[in-house]
């Protein structure tokens, strides 16, 4: 828990966050919006008493009712881990900034968020799916997605006639939609 | 060579006579996707003058695991390189998030199951911050104890698996002994050999016992003479190091911005390592070093993992002289629920930083868990290093990453 | 249904065979014999006429029968050997310590299907075996076994070994490019490649050995090695021994030098189309090459059959087993007997454990060995082929143990490394072995 590393945040980036800067155990959390991801990043990345050089996690999240984009960096000045939630991206057309351009690494784990919910990152050269084959239709771990119906839709349907009769039309109904309060 | 329009034929299918199937037989050419759907796609899937596509394919004896790699090459030079991933995708986040705390942590071992204890690790960590939960010192030098012992059978794995792609077929069987008398020895202590299942939110499971600690003397004593020998198997084999000296060289910068972890990065002469850098568990009371070496090509991630081996004997020997004593599980209620929050937790695994974040909503479940592997993050650099150097060498620049495909695909 | 149709119903299978093949063989046998009686004083005119091509068709027989059990046994000895440099046992099962799993895996490969894959050039990938085949079986020709153990005696025997050799590089290629396979493709070309660059490494090592004996016959080369092994021309061309050495293990496809069957890259090279009996034609050829290989560094730079020294006295054996009338059919009976007895009695009586029939055995088993062992010393200090074989199978299967060891130890080099060392090292150095050897010659005479 480092106080300095709370205080130094909302000095530098007191106007972008979109929340308080949260502290628990040995991690440090800021909230921003899609919009001002780039300016936070090159920020956190050059300055010198930040010098946040290293990414250690870049992920996706589906927090019920948006997306979220969640990258955990590390630097030599803080002990602390820094969590960047860039929050509030809307279910249907999820769009943020790419940070390849600082970290050439990220480049599969957002091919990775994009294919597990769709999150564009814009300015990610290689924007396709990782996991999924090309053509697959759906985004698995939102929480909206379910396995049945996306199925018959891929391209590995229809082979088997099981498929075609038990297709969407005679599937139960879909289960409540998890939300997480304030995740 | 003949022409690559693909030669199909049409058959039955055996499930439903009624369902016609076209397959294509013949030279499966990876076709370019038209349009193409991204910049990269575009670039990689244009032929220049002299070059072919060469698919190795999911099925192959040495990319390690199901990996399909794309190889564009002119000649046997390799101009440029894909990976495919996907073929080992068996959907473990979902999973998670529709099981409970505890059973996650079965479905996480499988990931990279080589080193599986250091899969279950970083989620037993995260979900004991999230519950606020201390795990007693017993506990966690045992963690400390079982750890650096796989971290010590993984690099053995390594080691005799890259002689392999190399050719070499002896030093996969020498080094095999050390790494089956260390799963004899975890499988004495956790019940299973390879998938152990062994770490629980709060402590472990099960603490040390009369078979484990005789296995481990027994070892001890031979431990040191054993990984020398296996050693001394390569390091001085001319063949072996003129095929990996200045193969895949990685410079420091190139390295931070591939957001490399693990002895890739400590090869470069970075000295990151999540153990010194971020400490855990029991880690600041015990005494060692992090070896690095400068070159960054594939000889010094090769010989700075066998130098990862001593220092991890010089722990095992400081866990085993101060183990305290004490219970090996805090006390925790059975039906799990910690309050909504983020938790994100790192451990040193033998490939790298491998991490883990969990997200709790107060139910039972985990609302989401995010499995961040060193594996996947360092399969991006070959395409990288590749351009410039032979087929041939292929193989022993993926070897030298270390990838575990398991981990890769998730 | 007649009488005859259900007796045939009503025997077994083994009955069945039986009188198939009894009437057959009968009939076979009234017939030969009636040709030889016949036609027997013609046969022989004939043969003795055409000595020459009657020797020539024998021996080419007989070398092309005997390729296959060698084959089986270095493939054998490959596994064993390197398996016991790992460490672990090898084939244990099928026969006394695995030793007959060769012959199983040639049996397997003939029951396995064979199917021709789609879009290969169907007449040159069904040739492709056989070109490699043949041209490593043809090379066993003019090596020399022992003394007048040879197929023939050309008196430009090793130009022709190289020669015929070399035809394997376009069994190869022809492998390579009608298996419609990009792998497939890279091996053979790579393959192709390796054998060219080291041939001519190979033959120029050789030349100093040309030089010094004077003659390309291989038999001529073995028996100017012949005295004691100082003459042998190991130590009169080292550096010629050793490109030599080198080269062959390329040549031969074998580590470190396999790459183009290199199972971690581009998974069995020219051979990934290829099953059953056509692929076995390929895994035989390449241990038939091993041999060969040895067998031609032996009898260029070791002296081929001849004794590393003479034996050092004069032996006379003059057996005359009738001079004992009576008592040789007293000695065949009773000497058996005695003999088992003998050799089994320090077996029952140091173990007490042992019951007397599993000594007998054991004696009876002893006696045989030591017949066998007597007959065998007999024939080696009586005919010289035999000696000559001895040494010559002695030396060529311990060089057959080095080609196995390497494949234990050492890794792979890459195509570009092993390219280089062809031409920019091992070239020179023959060449500058040949000046040398040659300027010696001329300065110091023969």
């Amino acid at each position: 828990m480092d106080r300095a590393l709370r205080r130094r945040l909302e000095a530098r980036f007191g106007d972008v966050l979109s929340g308080p800067v949260r502290q628990r155990h040995d991690e440090t959390e800021i909230r921003i919006g899609p919009a001002d991801l780039t300016v936070v990043m090159r920020a956190l990345h050059d300055e010198p008493d930040l010098r946040f050089r290293f990414l250690a996690d870049l992920a996706g999240v589906d927090s019920g009712s948006a997306m979220q984009v969640v990258y955990h960096l590390w630097s030599e000045t803080t002990p602390d881990w820094l969590r960047v939630i860039a929050d509030n991206l809307p279910r249907d057309d999820a769009r943020i900034p790419s940070v390849t351009f600082l970290w050439k690494g990220a480049e599969w784990m957002e091919r990775e968020a994009y294919d597990m919910f769709g999150i564009t990152f814009e300015g990610n050269r290689d924007l396709r799916r990782i996991y999924m084959p090309p053509d697959y239709t759906s985004f698995p771990l939102r929480k909206d997605f379910f396995l049945a119906d996306d199925a018959a839709r891929s391209p590995g349907a229809g082979v088997r006639h099981m498929e075609r009769t038990h297709s969407p039309r005679n599937a139960t109904p879909a289960a409540v939609v998890r939300q997480a309060k304030g995740a | 060579m003949a022409t690559s329009a693909p030669i199909s034929r049409r058959r039955a299918s055996a499930d439903d006579p009624r369902v016609i199937l076209e397959e294509q037989v013949g030279v499966f050419e990876p076709v370019p996707p038209f349009p193409p759907r991204t910049e990269r796609e575009a670039e990689f899937y244009t032929l220049g003058d002299g070059e072919m596509f060469l698919n190795m394919g999911p099925q192959h004896p040495s990319t390690h695991g199901v990996l399909r790699v794309v190889v564009k090459i002119n000649g046997e030079v390799v101009t440029d390189l894909d990976p495919v991933l996907g073929y080992l995708h068996r959907g473990v986040e979902k999973l998670c998030e529709n099981s409970d705390y505890h059973q996650a942590i079965c479905y996480l071992d499988p990931l990279e199951y080589v080193s599986a204890l250091f899969c279950e690790w970083p989620a037993v960590m995260a979900f004991e911050k999230l519950m606020d939960v201390t795990v007693p010192r017993r506990a966690e030098y045992i963690r400390v104890l079982s750890g650096e012992l796989l971290r010590i059978a993984s690099h053995a794995l390594f080691m005799g698996w890259m002689a392999l792609d190399l050719g070499g077929l002896t030093p996969i069987l020498w080094s095999f002994i050390e790494r089956d008398e260390i799963v004899e020895m975890l499988g004495a202590l956790t019940g299973a050999r390879m998938l152990f299942n062994y770490y629980r939110i709060g402590g472990v499971n099960g603490d040390l016992n009369h078979e484990f600690m005789s296995r481990l003397g027994d070892w001890m004593t031979r431990a040191t003479e054993q990984h020398d020998a296996n050693v001394g198997l390569l390091n001085e084999n001319e063949i072996f190091v003129r095929r990996m000296r200045d193969l895949g060289r990685v410079d420091r910068e190139t390295a931070l911005r591939m957001c490399m972890t693990g002895p890739n990065l400590r090869a470069t002469g970075v000295p990151f390592d999540v153990r010194r850098s971020h400490p855990y568990s029991v880690y600041p009371e015990l005494d060692f070093d992090i070896p690095t070496r400068d070159e960054g090509d594939c000889l010094a991630r090769y010989l700075l993992r066998l130098d990862e081996v001593k220092q991890s004997l010089r722990i095992i020997d400081q866990c085993l002289n101060q183990m305290p004593d004490g219970p090996v599980m805090a006390k925790l209620p059975r039906l799990l629920r910690p309050r909504p929050g983020r938790a994100y937790a790192a451990v040193e695994s033998p490939r790298g930083q491998y991490a883990n974040y969990a997200i709790s909503d107060g139910t039972d479940q985990p609302f989401r868990l995010r499995i961040h592997d060193p594996s996947f993050i360092h399969l991006q650099s070959v395409g990288l290093l590749m351009p410039g150097h032979l087929i041939a060498d292929t193989m022993a620049v993926m070897a030298s990453l270390d990838p575990i495909m398991g981990g890769v695909d998730k | 249904m007649t009488v005859v149709g259900r007796a045939w119903n009503r025997l077994s299978l083994p009955g069945k065979l039986f009188f198939t093949l009894a009437p057959l063989l009968l009939v076979t046998t009234i017939a030969v014999i009636a040709i030889l009686v016949i036609f027997g004083q013609l046969i022989v005119d004939f043969l003795a006429a055409n000595l020459p091509i009657v020797r020539f068709v024998v021996a080419v027989t007989a070398v092309l029968l005997m390729s296959v059990p060698t084959a089986f046994l270095i493939i054998y000895m490959e596994m064993k050997v390197i398996a016991l440099m790992n460490l672990r046992l090898g084939p244990d099962r099928v026969g006394p310590y695995g030793s007959l799993l060769s012959v199983v895996h040639g049996l397997k490969v003939l029951m396995k299907e064979d199917f021709t894959p789609t879009g290969v050039d169907s007449i040159v990938f069904t040739l492709a075996p056989v070109v490699v085949y043949l041209a490593s079986v043809m090379s066993l020709l003019v090596i020399p076994f022992a003394p007048g153990l040879f197929g023939q005696d050309l008196n430009v025997g090793l130009l022709y070994f190289f020669a015929v050799g070399g035809l394997s590089v376009v069994g190869l290629l022809m492998a390579g490019w009608s298996s419609f396979n990009k792998y497939s493709l890279l091996g053979g070309l790579r393959s192709a490649a390796q054998i060219i660059s080291y041939e001519i490494p190979l033959t120029l090592s050789v030349v100093g050995v040309l030089i010094l004996a004077g003659t390309m016959s291989l038999n001529q080369i073995v028996l100017d090695q012949r005295g004691s092994f100082l003459d042998w021309f190991a130590f009169k061309q080292p550096l010629g021994l050793l490109i030599f050495f080198i080269a062959a293990t390329a040549e031969a496809n074998r580590t470190p030098f396999d790459l183009t069957e290199a199972d971690s890259e581009i998974v069995a090279g020219f051979a990934t189309e290829y099953s059953g009996m056509r692929f076995g034609f390929f895994f035989f050829a390449e241990y038939v090459n091993v041999f060969i290989m040895s067998a031609l560094i032996v009898s260029l730079f070791f002296g081929g059959w001849t004794a590393p020294f003479d034996w050092p006295w004069p032996v006379h054996i003059e057996l005359n087993p009738g001079g004992l009338g009576i008592g040789l059919l007293i000695l065949l009976a009773v000497a058996p007997v005695v003999g088992t007895l003998v050799l089994a009695a320090p077996f029952w009586v140091a173990r007490s454990s042992m019951p007397a029939w599993q000594a007998l055995i054991i004696g009876f088993v002893l006696l045989n060995l030591l017949i066998g062992l007597g007959l065998f010393a007999l024939a080696f200090l009586g005919w010289e082929w035999v000696v000559g074989l001895f040494w010559f199978l002695g030396k060529t299967y311990g060089f057959v143990f080095t080609f196995v060891w390497m494949r234990g130890t050492l890794p792979r080099v890459r195509i570009d490394q092993l390219m280089g060392f062809a031409w920019k090292w091992l070239l020179p150095a023959s060449l500058l072995n040949l000046f040398v050897t040659a300027g010696a010659v001329v300065v110091l005479g023969r």
